[in-house]
This record gives structure tokens, C-alpha cells and sequence, in this order.
């Protein structure tokens, strides 16, 4: 009898401790009281407190606001279902809202439609002034806006791969004297960034990489679906202009690439590539990381990257070039397709209702949009170190010099990104843009000098009604599951695709595919009808 | 009550008829000393005066369920309001009940039923179910009756732990061991390729057909030993003498696990067929999740990834109608389960 009672004693005292412990756990975080404003922000730990950042300290000074930044790390706020229930906060800095959820939560009205205080935000709305599809692009479908956008138009996005071969492998076969009879007559002195080489010539290389290698060394990667170094421009070389969405804009009209012959062409020829194995199973399974790390010690013969400096380790950069897109052997053309990757970003900050001074948090907001906030957000501030020592009046130029740290590492634990405004009059004007980012426009611009695709347009941040969001949602979701799997099943498998495979498969997916085209036809058209009449 | 696994409840009814005959029988005695009987005959008191009385004496003992009882309501009925979501375009925050829900009916159901997908979707948890039932149900018994008849006890014990120790492997650990072993550039591909196989090896994570294969035969590896725990347990309260009988009457080992083993577990084992016949379309959506890859996606995508694919898009009147749609199906598997057992072999669990 004891025993029991003191059994029971023990399980009720364990109960109360951890009762109390999750009570308190919950409830005594953070110490938010006694500040004009909380905000939310979504950030990792490796990430330096805002409260710290020279940066908020400048816009404090300035604005006289008194904000006080708390946060959560990436999978705490994914765990949380209703961040806008929170209490004690009055904004989300990264909600990372999707247009669905912007519009559920501000058509209940528990964020904030924040057209309705743009005489408060001096330059916000004279972005949305100058900038009728920064407007367009923000709408949601009862015409408010809901979000502060984030805005860092570089040009880079919309061309997330270019292709890398690995010079050091080739001049050992020119050595040998066992080069491919495609390209006999490539020698040292052509293999040199921006060399042009045909489709045909390039799988040669590559089967050769694969001839004279252990299995260890990959001929070809990239990550398939991945939003850069992914298969789109190994497929668009055939004629089509092919994204990750297979969804893209030629002459005005929305187009899904599948539907093109030339995409079957593609995923025909790329089965072939596979069972030669110059492509591996692992570009359908890996993740970025892995790929990352695989690539580090000079193992591949080539691969889609959006930059080689992350991909080999820095030793070996010299072993790679980079070459134009593929040229297809049938057009003699060059054809690069656009990625759906928008450069002006919804979600960036929402405001919620409970916000006691609305006018006061959004104009304090609204100084984000300033230029030399914007490259402090983006890049670090300047009492951090983050740029070089400049004149009065001069250009901010990032520096690429932090000692033991690298420029990327700096950059991630004291630049807080979110709510930005950089376009090209900043560029020209306020901020350089950082060297990794210049040497990447370099690059593009040699890879695109010879796109044939000019009548191609990426898909732009379209309005949707209500009904066309849930069509959207309905339709969007299975097809992208039916054309990833169609895709890789039949590209790794062991018998090429024939005609009629590829018929039945557009077959099946025919409503899906029409319905998701009319909608966004009819959403772009609109789009194009406000971008034009206001301008 | 002819039911062996209520056997106790049927026990204590008997019991308290008894009693309650006896009592009676002292009561008339001490009337006029008529035989019990006979009193029983003429005066036999109806089934609910008898409940009665039992309940005033004993029914105290009735408390004994409540905390079971009071956790059954709060954990399973409490909750089970949510379903209304399923006619709502409901946002977390949003009151299930209150002026501003937004009521759509069946809209959910509409835009579930109308996904290009669905009947695929959901052919492929009825296959991936029914197939895992039909493999995953009988192993265990199987397992369990060779067991049973393997002689020295310390190599049963020895198969009993090695068959259901991993059963204690985290799924996460079971899919990375299996993705090791079959996934691209695992073992099972390098050795392929060393002994002349395909170039490119098997690929088993990318091909739609072997999906299923894998999922199943590796959730039985992991849980056979375990499962077959329950049957060894009903095995174990076979009487010893009946096998004894049975081997004086010159009945072979095998025969003695078909006529005397396999009756005894036989309630046991329509029980959990019935439970499991009511769980056929909810085979968990955490180790599909962990299995799918973009190859494979044709047979892997399954209700309940749906329903969790909708949650972390924010759809979640969607996610709700699906599940319950899957719930509904279930439910109505095991009625109609329940019922043919009832009909064909007496066993039911109602």
C-alpha cells in the first residue's frame, strides 16, 4: 500500500512538473513588453538578432519608432497553422504567404489591406505609381493589396541554369588522342568559357567521359525540379521553351511545353542519354545538397548549375568552362526557355488587424523601400562592415572582404533580406551589385547572346478571382504530379517513349491542361489590359 | 452472449442470475416454503427490475470504466465537431461554429470528386491497403502457430525477439535502411551492375510498380514478429491435454495445428480481422510520404498524402472532406465486415 501511494505521488508530482513547465514554457517568452511594435520576423539562429542590426537601430533613429523584432525559425513558423492568431505581434516579416492564403486571411479582415494607408507610405506609393505591375502583381482577388512586396530586379532569376564542362577531363582526352570523331578538331586552345558546341557534339564528349571513367564520375547532373541547375534548357535546346512549371508565354498566349512535339523529342532523346547512363537516376532523386556535395572533388564531366563556384571546390574552378546552350542539330539554333521565377515577391510583410497603430508600423515600413535601406537589408549595414568606405554621395559597394568569413557567410547571418526595392535606377544609381551577382549577368550575357527564343515571356504574378484560384488549386496540383512522374518514368526507363505514349498522356491530362491554360489566358490578358492602360 | 472475448462480461451475468435465483428461492422459502422453481414460474421478475435491483447492489463497479469512459469522450467524440470543417472554406483562426464561418455544403466534396486524380488516387490506397492486408493478415498467424510448435524454448524465445525487433526501428531509419539497400546507387543496384544486370541498375525508387512491393514487404518485415505476439499470447491458453489427446489418437504435428491450435486463436483471429477490415483504407500517410519519389509518384500518391499535401498548401476544408470521405468508407467496411462474420462464423463485435 505504501508503495502504491508513494507510486501515485511520484506520477502526480512528474505530471505537475511538466504541466508547469509547458505553462511557463508557452506563456513567459520573449520580452515584448514595454515596445511600441512587436514583429514577427521568420529567420534561422545562425541569423544575428534585428534587435543588434545597425540597420534597425538607423530606422529607429529616423522614424522614432520604437519596433521590437522577436522570431521564429523557418520550421517553427511552418509547424505553426495560424501565425496571424499569435497574440502580442502587430506584423510577420517573411510571412511567405501564398496567394490563397493573402486573400483568405485579408478578405476575413485579419490582416491588413494596406492600399487603404498608402498617404502614409510616400514611397511605396510612388512605387505603385511608377510601377502598374508592382500593383498588378500584388492585387489580390477583391483588388486589395495585402503584402509588402520584396522587389530585387537583377535580371538573373529568370535564367536560373547554365551549363559547366569540365575542361580538365576533355584536354586528357585530346591528349590521348581519343577524342570523339564529333569533335575532332576541338583543341586546347577552344576550350575556353562561352565555347559553342552541338547537341550531338556534346553528348559524344560525354559518352567518351563515360567510356574513359570509373562509375564513381558522372558525365552529365543536374537536380531535376530543382529552381536552378535543373533539366529545363538541357530540354528547351530541342525548340521548346521548357521551365520547371512546363507552363510558359509565347506571343501573348499561355502554353504548356508538354503539348509541344518537340518536348517529346526531348524526353525521347534524354531516355537515350539515360541508358547510355551520361545522365544517372540520382538527377531525379537528389537534393540540392547532395549534388553540392557531390560535385565538390571535380566529379563531374558537366553539369546545370546557376553558378560553378558553389558546385566545385575552389582548387579545382579553373577545371571548368562555361559553354553556350546546346546547339540543336537540327535547327543549327541555340534556344534557352524562361524560368517562372518572379523577381517582385508577394509576402514579403503583412500587417494584422490587431495592430493598434497601423498608420504608425506601415510608414515606418514604407522607409524600407528607400534605396540605401533597401542595400542594407539586402546586404548587411553599413556600421556592420558590410560595404566598402565610401564618399559622400558615391555608390555603396558591397565588400567582398570579411576575413576568415566568407562574403556568403557574412551576407547570411547580417543581412535580414524581406522587404526590399532594388531595380535597375538603384543599380545605377545607390548600390553596386554585389561581384558573385555581376560575374553571373556576365556570364548570362555570353549564354543568351544567341537565344533564338524572342517572342517568349515568364509568366508574371497574374490576378486571380476566387473561383479561379480554387480551378487553379483543383487542376495545378495533380497535373504537376503527372507530368513530373510521366517524365521521369519514362525517361529512366529501359524502352525509349513512343508517339503514342506520349498522345495518351496528353490525353489524360487534356482537361487538366485546358483548364489551367484558360485560366491563366484570361488572368494574363488582363494583366496586359492594366499594365498598358495606366502606362 | 455467445461471444468468447466478452466471455467475462457472460460470466458475471450468469453469476448475478444465480444470486438472484438463490435470493429468491430464501425469499419464498421463508414465505411459505415453496420450491424455487416454482416461484420462478409464476413469479419471474422482468429483465429490467432484475437490472435494477443488480444495479443497486453492485453497481459501483461500473465506475471502474469511467475514467476509460471519460477519456474515449474527450479524445475521440470531443474533437470530432472538426468534421464540420469539411463543409466550410475554413481558415485556422476561424470559429467552427459562429457568425463568420463560411458555409459552402458539399463544395469540398465537389472539388475532391472532381480532381482529375481522384480515382486513381484512390485505387491506389485501395490496392496498397488490400494487398497489405492480404500478405500483413495471415503472416502473423502463420508465424505465430510455427512458433508455437517449435519445442525448445530457447530458440522459440530466441525467433521470437529477432521477429519482432524490428518492429522498433523508427520508420524514418527503415526508409533511409531501405532506401540504402534499393535506392539509386544503393546495394542492391551496384550489385546488379557487378554481376551484368542493367547498366542504369534497378532504380526500384523510381518505378511506379515497385512501389508497392517495397512498401508492403518492408511493413510486414518490421511488424510480422510483432503482430504475431497477440496470437502467440491465445495460443499459450491452449490446453495442454487436448494436445495430449490428440497425439494418443496418433494426430501428425501438422495435423495437431490444424485441429487443435487453430481453433482455439480462430476468435482471436476474426476479432482482428474485423478491426483491421475497418482500418483497410488508413494505411498512414508518414511512410508513403518518406517513399515518394517523382519517379514512383503513379502508385504512391495515395488519399492520405492528398490530405496532407492540402493541409501544407492551407486547403483545409479540402483535407478534412478527404479524410472524411476516408473515414466514411472505413466505417463502412467494418459494418459490413462485422456483418458477414456474424452471418458466416458467429463471431461479431456487436
Amino acid at each position: 500500500m505504501k508503495k502504491a501511494i508513494i507510486g501515485i505521488a511520484v506520477a502526480v508530482i512528474w505530471f505537475a512538473v511538466v504541466i508547469s513547465y509547458t505553462v511557463i514554457a508557452t506563456a513567459g517568452k520573449g520580452d515584448e513588453d514595454g515596445h511600441e511594435f512587436t514583429v514577427l520576423t521568420v529567420k534561422e539562429e545562425t541569423v544575428k538578432d534585428y534587435n543588434t542590426m545597425p540597420v534597425f537601430k538607423a530606422l529607429a533613429k529616423e522614424t522614432g519608432k520604437d519596433v521590437y523584432w522577436t522570431y521564429n525559425t523557418s520550421t517553427q513558423y511552418s509547424n505553426n497553422t495560424d501565425p496571424v492568431g499569435l497574440s502580442g505581434i502587430d506584423a510577420i516579416y517573411h510571412s511567405n504567404f501564398s496567394n490563397l492564403q493573402l486573400y483568405n486571411y485579408g478578405s476575413r479582415g485579419r490582416i491588413v489591406a494596406i492600399d487603404q494607408y498608402l498617404k502614409y507610405m510616400p514611397n511605396f506609393s510612388k512605387i505603385l505609381d511608377e510601377r502598374p505591375d508592382i500593383w498588378e502583381a500584388l492585387k489580390s482577388p477583391d483588388g486589395h493589396i495585402y503584402s509588402l512586396p520584396r522587389v530585387e530586379e537583377m535580371g538573373l532569376k529568370t535564367h536560373p541554369n547554365l551549363l559547366f564542362l569540365n575542361k580538365a577531363w576533355v584536354e586528357k582526352l585530346i591528349d590521348s588522342n581519343n577524342m570523339p570523331s564529333e569533335v575532332s578538331s576541338l583543341t586546347k586552345s577552344d576550350l575556353v568559357d562561352g565555347l559553342t558546341l552541338k547537341r550531338s557534339q556534346f553528348k559524344a564528349i560525354l559518352q567518351k567521359f563515360k567510356d574513359t571513367h570509373s562509375e564513381s564520375d558522372i558525365p552529365l547532373s543536374f537536380v531535376s525540379g530543382c529552381w536552378q541547375g535543373n533539366e529545363s534548357d538541357l530540354i528547351a535546346s530541342f525548340g521548346v521553351p521548357e521551365n520547371t512549371q512546363h507552363k510558359t508565354i509565347v506571343d501573348d498566349k499561355i502554353i504548356f511545353t508538354v503539348e509541344s512535339e518537340n518536348w517529346y523529342n526531348a524526353i525521347k532523346e534524354l531516355n537515350d542519354w539515360y541508358n547510355k547512363k551520361l545522365i544517372r537516376s540520382t538527377a531525379f532523386t537528389q537534393t540540392q545538397d547532395e549534388f553540392l556535395a557531390k560535385g565538390q572533388d571535380g566529379r563531374y564531366g558537366s553539369f546545370y548549375w546557376w553558378e560553378k563556384e558553389t558546385v566545385v571546390s575552389s582548387d579545382l574552378q579553373d577545371d571548368y568552362i562555361m559553354l553556350q546552350p546546346l546547339v540543336d542539330d537540327a535547327t543549327g539554333k541555340q534556344y534557352v526557355g524562361l524560368s517562372n521565377e518572379l523577381e517582385i515577391e508577394k509576402g514579403a510583410c503583412v500587417i494584422l488587424s490587431a495592430c493598434h497603430d497601423k498608420e504608425g508600423l506601415l510608414s515606418y515600413f514604407d522607409k524600407f523601400f528607400e534605396p540605401l535601406y533597401s542595400a542594407q537589408l539586402n546586404y548587411g549595414s553599413i556600421d556592420s562592415g558590410a560595404f566598402e568606405k565610401q564618399k559622400e554621395g558615391e555608390k555603396l559597394v558591397p565588400n567582398d572582404d570579411h576575413g576568415a568569413q566568407s562574403a556568403d557567410d557574412f551576407r547570411m547571418k547580417n543581412a535580414p533580406y524581406g522587404v526590399v526595392y532594388l531595380t535597375q535606377e538603384v543599380w545605377d544609381n545607390y548600390v553596386e551589385m554585389e561581384p558573385r551577382a555581376k560575374l553571373r549577368l556576365e556570364r548570362l550575357d555570353v549564354y543568351l547572346q544567341n537565344n533564338a527564343f524572342d517572342n517568349i515571356k515568364a509568366i508574371p504574378n497574374l490576378n486571380y478571382t476566387k473561383d479561379e484560384l480554387d480551378t487553379l488549386h483543383r487542376y495545378e496540383n495533380s497535373l504537376g504530379k503527372n507530368i513530373t512522374s510521366w517524365m521521369i518514368n519514362k525517361i529512366t526507363s529501359s524502352g525509349s517513349p513512343s508517339v503514342s505514349d506520349w498522345q495518351s498522356f496528353l490525353k489524360t491530362n487534356g482537361t487538366s491542361i485546358s483548364k489551367i491554360k484558360e485560366v491563366n489566358q484570361r488572368a494574363y490578358d488582363s494583366y496586359l489590359e492594366a499594365t498598358n492602360s495606366s502606362n | 452472449m455467445k461471444n468468447n472475448s466478452v466471455a467475462e462480461m457472460t460470466a458475471e451475468q450468469t453469476l448475478s442470475e444465480n444470486d438472484l435465483l438463490i435470493e429468491q428461492a430464501y425469499e419464498a422459502m421463508a414465505n411459505g416454503g415453496e420450491s424455487p422453481t416454482e416461484i420462478k414460474n409464476t413469479k419471474s421478475p422482468s429483465k429490467w427490475e432484475k437490472w435494477k435491483q443488480n444495479f443497486k447492489r453492485r453497481g459501483w463497479i461500473l465506475l471502474f470504466i469511467l475514467p476509460a469512459l471519460i477519456y474515449v469522450f474527450i479524445f475521440c467524440y470531443g474533437p470530432m465537431y472538426g468534421i464540420l470543417v469539411a463543409f466550410q472554406d475554413y481558415m485556422p483562426g476561424d470559429k467552427i461554429i459562429g457568425s463568420g464561418t463560411q458555409w459552402i455544403g458539399f463544395g469540398n466534396f465537389k472539388t475532391f470528386f472532381s480532381d482529375p486524380n481522384f480515382g486513381t488516387y484512390f485505387l491506389n490506397t485501395f490496392l496498397l491497403c488490400i494487398l497489405g492486408f492480404l500478405v500483413g493478415f495471415p503472416l502473423p498467424i502463420i508465424v505465430a502457430l510455427l512458433l508455437n510448435s517449435v519445442r525448445p524454448k530457447k530458440i522459440k524465445k530466441g525467433l521470437q525477439i529477432l521477429y519482432y525487433a524490428p518492429h522498433f526501428i523508427s520508420l524514418v531509419v527503415l526508409v533511409g535502411m531501405l532506401k540504402l539497400i534499393f535506392g539509386s546507387d544503393g546495394l542492391l543496384d551496384q550489385l546488379s551492375i557487378k554481376f551484368g544486370g542493367d547498366a542504369n541498375g534497378l532504380q526500384l525508387f523510381l518505378k511506379p510498380e515497385a512501389f508497392r512491393p517495397l512498401f508492403i514487404f518492408s511493413g510486414n518485415w518490421q511488424d510480422f514478429g510483432w503482430s504475431a505476439i497477440i496470437y502467440l499470447a491465445a495460443l499459450s491458453g491452449v490446453d495442454p491435454a487436448l494436445h495430449e489427446a490428440a497425439k494418443v489418437d496418433g494426430a501428425s504435428r501438422f495435423r495437431r495445428i490444424f485441429s487443435v491450435d487453430l481453433p482455439a486463436i480462430l476468435p482471436t483471429i476474426v476479432m482482428l480481422m474485423i478491426l483491421s477490415i475497418g482500418n483497410l483504407m488508413s494505411c498512414g500517410y508518414e511512410k508513403v510520404l518518406l517513399m515518394q519519389t517523382g519517379g514512383n509518384l503513379e502508385t504512391s500518391e495515395i488519399l492520405s498524402t492528398y490530405v496532407y499535401g492540402g493541409l501544407m498548401s492551407g486547403q483545409y476544408g479540402l483535407s478534412t472532406a478527404s479524410g472524411l470521405f476516408n473515414s466514411v468508407i472505413n466505417v463502412a467496411l467494418l459494418v459490413i465486415a462485422n456483418f458477414t462474420s456474424k452471418k458466416l462464423a458467429n463471431q461479431s463485435m456487436w
